[in-house]
């Protein structure tokens, strides 16, 4: 016996192109939400991976101080401030802390860098400790320094670029006339240790007169840590400003926030007009199948039955709509992806798009929920034709 | 596009007291957003055009930018063509092919006057950026260092020194041998006023020989043909 779910099939048939039309709707709705929910996933764990990457989670310098090379070039190289070495004692006997790099910056004015002069960069580093934090650092040529002692440097490669710099040039830094030896040349890292030249902590402590100084620690801590109940801690230290990175990860989720909620009222809009898509399809056959519907009820058809068979046809098209949806969505995932990248001001290295099971499952309970929304109407019109008013009309 | 996130970053947290925070954030930027970053030799462009154009050619109402590369000029064959011109090969991670070089078109008024262009050079500590401006004909207006880090990089960024170069042509080069540093006629009187930088005074020579070889190739030597289509290149 041909059961109400072949019936249902069966009648969507009949119109294939409607429904394929319909189907194809239902789909790029499904496909919209999906990549929005998965990008929802995608973006913050790109993320957390890349300021994992980074090394730090927590810089330590003294209060006042510039502590990237934007900033110090914009001040003319001026406004460095010191803090001792010891801190970093202080710092890692904390049971929160799982490692630490001390840091020196110093800028140096070139008096022959362009018409007025320009201010070279360098940063003091324990290569040691510096690479366990940065362990996206590659290199092109060569390799850290030999010695903590040594005149050696290694170069970010957009200063080795701009220096016309290979490993075994020597370099030197002005004022002081001091030469090293460049050893080794970064690839290029998209950071800004591109445009900066690394020497030994210990030999840029004693070039720029700077003996047991450093103006910058960073500090990785320990996995499960309350990173803002560490902080408050560091805080406690004297003349110390911390800048945490987990603040700098809210902050952009906060920016990324507004473009999200756009995205979800396209989405929603897309998928509002899916439902009408949905439910214009669904009238439109039970309008066509007037007579049809009425003699069903002639030969004994209750008003469920009805009801039941033009809501199978809507949960029918929802469903393969929605796969198809999910489909796309993790066919074009990369796709979708790029073109976040190039829309947005800023996004994470890594898949922007992360669909897993779970977010599958939702969706298509979602697409599901708002097909059985829709065929409520149509199936309750269709539930309530009168038998011989539909016989009796011309329609069909 | 990192203006675009400066703009954005900027309107978006106007309101919030921690500078400290902006500031991370746009350290934040600019250590991932390369991640996605174009991959490009490094070109020589003057630091403050405005300011620089009208330094160099006073005559110059205005300027217009255009941007080659060897790559794109001829590729390989002109690569070897400008080497043999130039009598040494383009050596190191850097002196390579698809290097952008910015040619600055000069105008009095409406009409072209000359061109200024500029090159990177390997000095003995530090690159060294070599710009002249020439004239239609191709003979040299001023001669400027705009970097080079040398303890006696102040002699050679001299003005004294620059004035050497007015009115020689890449004639007066081609007879200068950048590998040895022989030179003769007009060259060789060009005096080197730091003697203890001999690298960088040959290494500011064989700059400008470059210089004058890409402003031929790129400008003067299609100037010549569109002019004389059946005539001799220069």
């Amino acid at each position: 016996m041909i059961t109400t779910f072949q019936v249902a099939y069966k009648n969507l048939l009949r119109k294939r192109m409607r429904s394929l039309l319909t189907l194809v709707g239902i789909a790029l709705s499904a496909w919209v939400l999906v990549s929005l929910l998965g990008f929802n996933n995608g973006y913050e764990t790109a993320l957390n991976k890349d300021i994992d990457d980074m090394g730090f989670q927590l810089m330590i310098m003294a209060k006042g101080c510039p502590y990237e090379a934007a900033t110090m070039m914009l001040k003319g190289g001026t406004g460095l401030k010191y803090m001792k070495e010891s801190i970093i004692n202080d710092v890692t006997k904390e049971p929160e802390v799982e490692k630490t790099t001390p840091i020196l910056m110093a800028a140096v004015f070139d008096p022959n860098k362009g018409e007025s002069g320009g201010i070279a960069a360098y940063f003091g580093v324990e290569p040691k400790s510096f690479t366990q934090m940065k362990t996206f650092l590659t290199f092109r040529q060569g390799g850290w320094f030999t010695d903590e002692n040594s005149y050696e440097a290694v170069m970010g490669y957009e200063a080795a670029e701009l220096e016309q710099r290979e490993v075994g040039d020597m370099i030197l830094i002005p004022e002081k006339n001091v030469q090293f030896k460049v050893v080794g040349i970064l690839n290029r890292a998209g950071t800004q240790d591109d445009g900066t030249i690394y020497v030994p902590l210990k030999t840029a402590q004693k070039v720029f007169s700077r003996p047991d100084e450093i103006t910058t620690l960073g500090i990785k801590v320990k996995k499960g840590i309350d990173s803002t109940r560490f902080e408050e801690k560091m805080y406690q230290l004297p003349d110390v400003q911390v800048v945490s990175l987990a603040e700098v990860k809210q902050t952009i989720m906060k920016l990324i926030s507004t473009a999200k909620v756009m995205v979800l009222s396209i989405a929603m809009i897309a998928i509002l007009i899916a439902m009408v898509g949905v439910i214009n399809t669904i009238l439109m056959s039970v309008h066509e199948r007037f007579q049809e519907i009425g003699i069903l009820k002639t030969i004994g058809a209750m008003p469920w039955d009805i009801f039941k068979l033009i809501w199978i046809e809507t949960l029918i098209l929802c469903a393969i709509g929605g796969v198809l949806g999910i489909g796309l969505a993790l066919i074009l995932s990369k796709v979708t992806g790029i073109l976040i990248r190039y829309i947005m001001p800023y996004a994470p290295s890594g898949g922007l798009i992360l669909i897993d099971l779970k977010l599958v499952l939702m969706t298509m309970a979602a697409i599901l929920c708002i097909g059985l929304l829709s065929g409520l109407y149509p199936a309750w019109k269709a539930g309530r034709i009168r038998p011989l008013e539909a016989i009796r009309s011309e329609i069909g | 596009m990192r203006a675009f996130s400066r703009k954005l970053i900027h309107f978006e947290f106007c309101n919030l007291q921690s500078t400290i925070c902006i500031e991370v954030f746009l350290a934040l930027l600019l250590v991932l957003e390369g991640y996605t970053g174009a991959w490009g030799a490094v070109g020589c462009d003057l630091n403050d055009p405005d300011r620089d154009v009208a330094r160099l050619f006073s005559e110059s109402t205005g300027y217009k930018t255009q941007y080659v590369s060897v790559d794109r000029k001829g590729g390989e064959p002109l690569l070897t063509k400008i080497e043999a011109r130039l009598g040494d090969q383009f050596h190191g991670i850097y002196e390579t092919i698809d290097v952008p070089y910015t040619i600055y078109e000069i105008f009095a008024n409406k009409k072209k006057i000359g061109y200024i262009h500029g090159v990177n050079q390997k000095g003995q500590f530090g690159g060294i950026q070599v710009f002249v401006s020439l004239d239609l004909e191709g003979r040299i207006k001023a001669f400027y260092i705009q970097k080079m880090t040398s303890k006696y990089a102040g002699k050679l960024r001299d003005a004294n020194f620059g004035r050497q170069f007015f009115g020689l042509t890449l004639k007066d080069f081609e007879l200068y041998d950048v590998v040895s540093g022989k030179a003769s006629g007009k060259v060789d009187g060009i005096k080197n006023p730091a003697p203890e930088a001999e690298a960088d005074f040959r290494a500011a020579l064989r700059a400008t020989k470059k210089n004058l070889i890409l402003m031929d190739e790129f400008v003067y030597s299609s100037l010549a043909t569109s002019s004389n289509p059946g005539g001799a290149q220069k």
